[in-house]
């Protein structure tokens, strides 16, 4: 029981880690990146080809660190053209992103599962009440809860952070206050595709690596965020938490209507509650 | 025949934002076929007091009544079914219909459609195939305005109609306004900024500052109150 | 720039339209007598099915203004029904009408809910729902055969015909293309009626149309509904064509190509996305043949078409056709 709840941490964890990028390129963009999965998948194959030549660790950072980098590319040539546009536009381009990303990945590495194997330190179990857990599992858990806390502190202390969510209340406004818009833009995206990023190394031993393990994971985090409020930080640390239960027991208890729960508890709360839990705005 | 001597009132109606109250215990009653006009400065409380009125704000407490009759828990829709239309400061209205097409639509909800004479009345008739984006700012407004009219509600709450208007254009609103409310026996809540269309139509004033009635009554009365010019001066010395 | 959803959805001259509709379709029936080719046929018949599923996802586009990624769960779920109320011992008959009626009024459960919901949050949730219900047909295996897909073992005869014509495509392409002539001529009617006006007026300024005295969310699920059976109709038509229908039905991916049709051929026009449809069906195969980089290519265009040609094809058909006849207007 307590390994489930644990499990259902560790989902809810990556979910976590990938929803607050969504919420942070929303935040600044007010778009909703739909390559952001595919970010995601591409993080966990550049943590593959790293690792195949070094050690897990370096390929963590370096996943973090080319995907900070494409996040810069995509907030100069995608979000920041069409930031005046209707926003219906940047869905279409980052969808057709998402198709295109998943094409190269498959061109380059086949579209056979691959593996990462976990790093050596972190290869062992602990007993918890009387039953073994993964300590990478552990380590997943921590890592998110290591960017959430940082994640607060960072918005709230630091001087980008209270830009951050300045414009989540008021983005004209903040606008002009004098500060270099595309600059922080270009940061604070680079920041979410970098968490991408680092979601998907760390996933990767967990699931296999395929071509479309970008969608799953997407459509789960979309929910998180709807669910959590769009633009709430807090609230897709609570939904995120939820879903990762839910997801968790679904499969343990009901596998063939897993995915009908997540769905079945979002379309409940928006009829309790339209803008999501922490009401944010669409 | 009337259940209330008055169109339209709000008893005690408060709304807060956290800890300020921008419109604090006000109560505001509007007899029958009165063209009340509403002024104060910025901030005085008088958007929340329209949207209190018009169904626009979500909380708040008091109670709204028309003829008598408690429209405290109704929507916007309702309320409009009811015979309570509004009008907007900043022009709301839906740019890719023709002015014609739009104002048919809010015809339709009404119990008479008497949307021929308000386009002529307010000099829409010749641009009725023409799409609302395409034709002036002045045409847009007195749209918007129309929109409230068609129909012949009961009672008309008008958010700055001649917001951005020049004199000319303002004075020829102010005259269809008070002739069409004459005619149609229209009840008028004014909301205003240009003392002038204030002036030349309204038979009473109320002036809101800082969430509170200040003053009270005919125009000539109210431009006479020492607190209301300071008040009026004091807002405008940013 | 760009002005895919913002823009003003056009609103042709009724003689115009009602002409072209006209030719186009007695050309499309005389087609089957004129080509030979089965394969072409076959072909035909598929883009004319996928035609009807792109109308669907536009017109959604168009009249609320909103973007559906689950639209084909009603096009699955519509083929599923088909397979399901057969297998289960229902007549063919009941079947067939239900596949289209189930959908349609689950869509209207679904949609009174979530158009409330509006902007990209909306067409997340729709994204949801299309893989929920992938998800279930494919792991309830001793529903619906998950993977593998099921036969579907229609009669001989349905409502007297014989089950052959649906099944051969020169008969099954004058089938679908009377029906996909028949959902742009009413979906056309309905968008000119006093209805179809006051969507748009919602879909422009849903605040305004309740200060005139209109509910917002039942006109704009009913629109949502009035898709989803568009959507359903062609699921319908999928199962009586190839008798079979498998979980690739109901995944998020089929919307989001009947989105990119939608967009090729050009959201604000009535009858863009069966254009649209066509034309993407028609390059895929094309493409196929050379590459096996289809998805990649799909995605470019979407992106190209998305900036450089928001007006998709059909919007710059009619473009072109009223420079030409001098700039008359609408």
């Amino acid at each position: 029981m307590v390994i489930n709840i644990l499990n259902g941490l560790v989902y809810g964890g990556l979910l976590y880690i990938l929803a607050v990028g969504l919420v942070l390129i929303f935040g600044l963009r007010r778009v909703v990146n739909f390559a952001h999965g595919s970010l995601f998948m591409v993080g966990g194959y550049v943590a593959f080809a790293v690792a195949a030549v070094s050690n897990f660790w370096l390929a963590m950072v370096v996943a973090i660190v080319v995907l900070a980098i494409l996040g810069v590319i995509l907030d100069r040539f995608v979000f920041r053209p069409l930031q005046h546009e209707d926003p219906i536009a940047t869905v279409l381009v980052t969808f057709g992103l998402l198709l295109v990303l998943e094409d190269v990945v498959k061109t380059i590495w086949g579209k056979d599962f691959l593996s990462l194997a976990a790093p050596p330190l972190l290869s062992g179990t602990v007993s918890i009440v009387g039953e073994t857990f993964p300590v990478y599992r552990l380590m997943v858990i921590a890592v998110a809860v290591l960017v959430a806390v940082g994640l607060s502190l960072w918005l709230r202390f630091s001087r980008i952070g209270l830009y951050v969510r300045a414009s989540s209340v008021d983005p004209v406004t903040t606008g002009m206050q004098g500060v270099d818009t595309d600059r922080v833009s270009a940061a604070v995206v680079a920041i979410g595709a970098g968490l991408a990023g680092l979601s998907g190394t760390i996933a990767a031993p967990l699931m296999a690596l395929s071509p479309s393990m970008g969608s799953f994971i997407l459509i789960d985090s979309f929910i998180v965020v709807v669910v959590g409020g769009l633009g709430s930080f807090s609230g897709a640390f609570i939904a995120a938490l939820v879903i990762g239960q839910v997801h968790n027991f679904g499969i343990v208890y009901i596998p063939w209507a897993a995915s009908l729960i997540p769905f079945l508890l979002m379309v409940a709360v928006l009829i309790w509650r339209p803008t999501g839990l922490a009401g944010g705005r669409a | 025949m009337s259940a209330s001597a008055y169109a339209i009132e709000g008893v005690d109606m408060t709304r807060r934002f956290g800890g300020f109250a921008a419109l604090d215990g006000v109560s505001l009653a509007v007899p029958h076929g009165e063209i009340r006009g509403l002024i104060g400065p910025n901030g005085a409380g008088k958007s929340t007091l329209m949207d209190v009125l018009s169904g626009r704000a979500q909380t708040w407490s008091g109670r709204v009544m028309m003829d008598g009759r408690d429209i405290s828990g109704m929507g916007a829709v309702e309320r409009r079914r009811a015979g309570l239309a509004r009008s907007f400061q900043r022009t709301n209205i839906f740019p890719d219909l023709t002015i014609d097409e739009q104002i048919r639509l809010a015809a339709a909800t009404a119990e008479r459609d008497n949307s021929d004479e308000v386009m002529a009345e307010l000099g829409l008739a010749d641009l009725a195939h023409r799409r609302a984006a395409d034709v002036s700012y002045g045409d847009q407004r007195r749209l918007d305005l129309a929109l409230a009219l068609v129909g012949r509600p009961k009672v008309l709450l008008l958010d700055e109609p001649a917001a951005g208007l020049s004199m000319q254009e303002s004075m020829v609103l102010a005259g269809i306004l008070r002739d069409l409310a004459g005619r149609w026996g229209v009840t008028v809540l004014l909301v205003e900024h240009d003392m002038e269309v204030i002036f030349s139509i309204c038979s009473r004033v109320t002036v809101l500052h800082l969430g509170k009635i200040l003053a009270d009554g005919t125009p000539d009365e109210i431009r006479r109150i020492p607190e209301v010019v300071t008040a009026y001066l004091g807002s405008s010395v940013e | 720039m760009t002005d895919i959803v913002a823009g003003a959805p056009a609103r042709s001259g009724r003689s115009g339209f009602l002409a072209v509709l006209v030719v186009l379709g007695a050309a499309g029936c005389v087609l089957p007598f004129v080509v030979q080719s089965a394969l072409i046929l076959t072909l035909m018949t598929q883009a004319t099915i996928n035609a009807v599923l792109a109308t669907g996802v536009g017109f959604l586009l168009r009249q609320n203004g909103t973007v559906s990624f689950g639209h084909a769960a009603f096009f699955g779920l519509s083929a599923y029904a088909t397979a399901l109320l057969v297998k289960f011992g229902f007549p063919a008959e009941v079947a067939i009408v239900m596949a289209v009626v189930l959908p349609t009024l689950f869509a209207l459960a679904l949609g009174v809910v979530i158009v409330r919901i509006t902007g990209v949050a909306f067409s997340m949730l729709t994204l949801a729902v299309a893989q929920a219900f992938h998800e279930l047909f494919l792991k309830w295996r001793e529903l619906a055969n998950g993977d593998d897909g099921m036969a579907i073992a229609f009669p001989a005869r349905v409502f007297g015909l014989d089950m052959a014509i649906f099944q051969q495509p020169a008969s099954m392409f004058l089938v679908c293309w009377v029906a996909l002539i028949a959902v742009i001529l009413g979906l056309w009617l309905l968008a000119r009626s006093r209805f179809g006006t006051l969507t748009l007026a919602i879909r422009e300024n849903e605040e305004r149309a309740r200060y005139i005295g209109y509910r917002t969310v039942l006109p704009r699920a009913i629109i949502y509904a009035i898709s989803a059976a568009v959507c359903a109709l062609g699921g319908l038509l999928f199962a009586l064509y190839n008798g079979f229908v498998s979980p690739g039905t109901l995944h998020w991916s089929l919307s989001g190509e009947a989105l990119i049709m939608a967009i090729i051929g050009g959201p604000r026009l009535i009858w863009g996305p069966a254009l649209g449809g066509v034309i993407f069906f028609f390059i895929k195969n094309a493409a196929g043949d050379f590459t096996d980089h289809w998805p990649a290519v799909i995605g470019v265009i979407v992106i190209l078409v998305t900036v450089l040609m928001p007006r998709g094809v059909g919007g710059v058909l009619v473009w072109l056709g009223r420079r030409r006849n001098g700039g008359r207007g609408e």
